[in-house]
């Protein structure tokens, strides 16, 4: 229930700087997930955020307050990481009272309270195991009922889908999701996988190199990326190169045309791109056709995955299961007009 | 604070380790050194010369030790190997048995186990003895070296040993080529501590030696309690001298490797 | 077939013989015959008979409980001592700052130099014409030897005790840094969030992580000092001596009689260490749970 402001916020280690200038307002119960491949500042931000670490300037705001003087230790910002998460010398009931023992609660009460978060992460009765005869999924709840126990201002989340197999990862996934909301506490977690930020996440914020690229929704990222970086990091490497003169955008295959009223980039320059999923090898009609050869197909299941190769550029199309191609074959694709989606050209296809 | 903290921590510990070692090392030197001198006013390499002439018996005192401190060694490693591995690799009945009675030497007093096999060794002529004296030595330095070494094995495991069976290398290459080089830096920090527990041992070697075999420590004894300071200092620097040595080839393994210390921790 | 699995079979057995054996033999063989002496088996004398008056005569005698308590005390405060610095260095130099690799090495010197040599410099440091009280005169605060306290050859002992703590601090040190460099930070930085302050953190986290470390090697050092000969005979008064020169005084005198009184000493003083350091174990079990 706590809104977090995060204002200019930089930190260096030496001459690096790991985190640059950093912007972001979190809403108040919000989950926010910090993206970005590793060394990119997510961490270190998380860190700044509990006090762990001190940022060489710029401020972090608790409801409007400055919590830069205040120890992590009394600031309720509680972390969750990914390994060592439980401490190996005490029993589970322990474990989860342990924020509030610090605080000196009288043992009874702790005890309430603790056997009440078992109920809640749906481990009741665990009390007296020891971390070691846990599952790595049970021990990913008890930790989490630990840092839930002392009503933390702001949850911290290090990874906690990874090291969970497939159904774990769904119902971990609902199950935060639902104590969060329940609880209504405001989370962020770091994570480079875009898949578990996507799964999680209202917002997704996503840093490169110490700096933030895009704050938006999950679905933004899909539709809407900010550059091509982003939208290669989302896995969409499907780039051309053309000039948007109103609602037609001048390539080297053709003229392609937009739909004026959902791209923002303006006239000039630009890179032209559709995700795989949204190219169709089956063109519909005769509109924004786009020569393209067959480099290699691969069955996925639930479709077949053809990369191409149009212009020079290797892009990726997503066809039925059963769609017959063969490598080699040139053949028409057709970039539909309602999912064409324009980058600013500055990056160049040179750099990928 | 921190650094303040980090200060006092680096001072007290140069103060602390270098104060007993600097007087040894002057008074080494010292020909004349007079109270309430801070140096000595007469230097001489004196004591150095008697130190290597034959009489002193520093010379045989200083090869015996490392004789029997090596033969030690080598049948700790002998023996001492294949039981940590069996240990840390193995689950056996009575397991908890064989540890205990491998741990018993450490913690009981050797006192009793040293004075009755006095008695044994003499029944056995092996006092006054090369291998007598070995043998008592070894009755502390092969549980070290189980303890240390059962500690690697179990850190190291067996999954390189495995892979490198099903790549068509024999028992033996398995040894020699992965097994061996894997629990190398191990290996040196329990011989290290059994070198360094025989190359220490006084009263053991008095009795089962009875002044037939003169190790250094035996050597050293009568200058400390007597008063030739120069001597017992220049004894003493040469005592030092091969542990010094090894804690230099192995001190990185003694601050970073985990395993190897956590055997103490398995006590 | 069936000798492969024979081979299987003998495998752990036959890698464990070899340590058992000799162990066994020496330390086991040495134990019986060592006990035997104690309640009168000594056939080179003459003596034949079962007999716990070997027994009855020390307990009884006002200078064994002495020494038993001397024994004990220096062992005592030596371990404690030890550990308490020991681990107070060890969550210094845990972190990595600028000379820490070398202040490591420095620290870890004592542990490689035999005892004698360190009984040397110590005597050769603090004995009253030592470095120390030569500093103490060029300071002005001392005029003579006699004005420096007694360190050595004191009732108290201080310098059995220095000689111990210099050898044995750095021990438990690197097995207590070597536990908390393998722990790495995280589990403190979880407490913290949690509410834990800087001494939360040390008694709740690190503490119970670090216990059985220091309990081992404290055990270990407890059992060293309780039994070491050649520390309180050279630095220690005559008389109270601790119970292992007791022992070997009575074992070496030429009158053979004594043999069997030093055999029942030496046996108490093994059975007095077992017994401390398994309440010992226990008391620290049950401290580290709760």
């Amino acid at each position: 229930m706590t809104h977090v402001l995060i204002k200019d916020l930089t930190r260096r280690f030496d001459s690096v700087i790991a985190v640059n200038n950093l912007n972001l307002e979190i809403e108040s119960g919000e989950m926010v997930a910090f993206l970005g491949p590793s060394g990119c500042g997510k961490t270190t931000t998380l860190r700044m955020i509990t006090g762990l670490l001190l940022p060489t300037s710029g401020d972090v705001l608790f409801d409007s307050k400055s919590v830069l003087t205040i120890p992590t230790e009394k600031r309720g910002a509680v972390m969750v990481f990914q390994k060592h998460l439980l401490f190996p010398t005490m029993n589970v009931a322990k474990n989860i009272g342990f924020g509030l023992r610090m605080a000196k609660m009288p043992q009874k009460e702790i005890d309430r309270r603790v056997s009440e978060m078992l109920e809640l992460v749906r481990l009741p009765g665990f009390e007296t195991r020891r971390p070691h005869e846990l599952s790595g999924g049970q021990q990913q709840r008890i930790a989490l009922a630990r840092a839930l126990i002392v009503r933390p201002n702001v949850l911290l989340l290090d990874e906690p889908l990874a090291n969970l197999d497939a159904n774990l990862r769904l119902e971990m996934r609902e199950l935060i999701r639902t104590i969060q909301n329940e609880l209504n506490t405001t989370a962020i977690f770091v994570t480079h996988d875009q898949e578990e930020a996507v799964m999680l996440a209202d917002r997704i914020a996503l840093m490169f190199n110490g700096v933030l690229q895009q704050f938006d929704t999950p679905q933004a990222f899909y539709e809407r990326p900010n550059s091509a970086q982003v939208a290669r990091f989302f896995r969409n490497d499907n780039m051309i190169l053309g000039t948007r003169r109103g609602s037609v955008v001048e390539t080297p295959s053709g003229n392609l045309e937009i739909d004026a009223g959902r791209v923002d980039q303006s006239d000039g320059p630009v890179m032209v791109t559709v995700r795989p999923e949204d190219v169709a090898l089956v063109p519909s009609d005769n509109t924004n056709l786009v020569q393209a050869k067959v480099l290699t197909q691969v069955y996925m299941g639930t479709h077949k995955q053809v990369q191409l190769d149009v212009m020079g550029h290797t892009w990726l199309a997503h066809g039925p299961a059963d769609f017959e191609i063969e490598v080699g074959q040139t053949l028409p694709i057709q970039l539909p007009k309602t999912h064409i989606w324009l980058l600013p050209s500055e990056n160049g296809l040179q750099n990928v | 604070m921190q650094k303040a903290v980090r200060w006092i921590a680096a001072i007290s510990i140069t103060l602390g380790v270098l104060l007993p070692v600097v007087p040894q090392i002057i008074w080494s030197f010292a020909h004349r050194w007079l109270f309430p001198n801070l140096l000595p006013t007469e230097w001489s390499l004196s004591s150095w010369e008697y130190v290597f002439t034959a009489s002193s018996r520093v010379g045989e005192g200083f090869i015996n030790s490392l004789l029997i401190a090596t033969f030690v060694c080598f049948l700790s490693i002998l023996v001492g190997l294949p039981a940590a591995r069996a240990i840390a690799l193995n689950d056996f009945k009575g397991k908890g048995l064989v540890e205990w009675i491998l741990m018993v030497p450490i913690i009981v007093p050797g006192i009793v186990s040293t004075l009755g096999i006095h008695q044994l060794f003499i029944r056995l002529h092996l006092t006054n003895t090369f291998i007598g004296v070995s043998l008592v030595h070894l009755i502390p330095c092969i549980p070290y070296m189980v303890l240390v070494m059962t500690s690697v094995f179990a850190n190291y495991g067996t999954e390189l040993e495995d892979t490198a069976r099903t790549l068509g290398a024999n028992p033996l290459q398995v040894l020699l080529r992965v097994t061996l080089p894997g629990i190398l830096p191990g290996l040196m920090v329990a011989t290290m501590f059994t070198f360094l527990i025989s190359w220490g041992q006084y009263i053991t070697s008095v009795l089962i030696g009875g002044g037939t075999i003169v190790t250094l420590p035996m050597v050293l004894f009568p200058f400390i309690s007597g008063v030739n300071y120069s001597n017992a200092a220049a004894i003493s620097l040469i005592f030092v001298a091969p542990a010094i040595l090894v804690l230099v080839l192995i001190s990185r393994q003694l601050g970073q490797d985990s395993a190897v210390m956590g055997g103490f921790g398995r006590l | 077939m069936n000798r492969l699995k024979l081979f299987e079979k003998l495998r752990v057995p036959m890698m464990l013989f070899p340590a058992l054996a000799i162990v066994v033999l020496l330390f086991g063989g040495g134990m019986i015959s060592g006990i035997g002496q104690s309640v009168g088996y000594f056939p080179v004398i003459g003596l034949q008979d079962f007999t716990l008056d070997y027994y009855r005569d020390i307990l009884t005698d006002s200078g064994f409980i002495e020494s038993l308590w001397l024994t004990f005390r220096l062992a005592f405060l030596s371990t404690l001592m030890s550990s308490v610095i020991a681990v107070l260095f060890a969550l210094v130099l845990r972190h990595a700052f600028r000379g820490s690799q070398f202040l490591t090495f420095l620290y870890q010197i004592p542990i490689p130099i035999p005892h004698l040599v360190v009984a040397t410099g110590i005597v050769l440091l603090v004995s009253q014409s030592g470095l120390l009280s030569r500093g103490a005169v060029t300071l002005g605060l001392t005029s003579t030897p006699r004005d420096f306290p007694v360190m050595v050859f004191d009732r108290p002992g201080i310098a059995i005790q220095l000689t111990y703590l210099w050898k044995e601090v750095p021990f438990i040190g690197i097995v207590v840094l070597a536990v908390l460099k393998s722990v790495g930070p995280q589990y403190e930085e979880i407490a913290q969030t949690l509410g834990a302050n800087r001494w939360q953190r040390f008694r709740f986290v690190l503490l119970p992580l670090i216990m059985p470390g220091i309990l081992s090697t404290s055990i270990i050092v407890f059992a060293f000092v309780f039994a070491n000969y050649e520390i309180p005979l050279l630095l220690g008064v005559r008389y109270p001596t601790t119970l292992p020169v007791m022992a070997f005084r009575n074992y070496q005198d030429p009158d053979l009689a004594l043999r069997p009184q030093a055999m029942a000493i030496s046996v108490i003083l093994a059975i007095v260490a077992i017994l401390l350091l398994v309440a010992y174990k226990r008391l620290a079990k049950y401290a580290a749970e709760t």
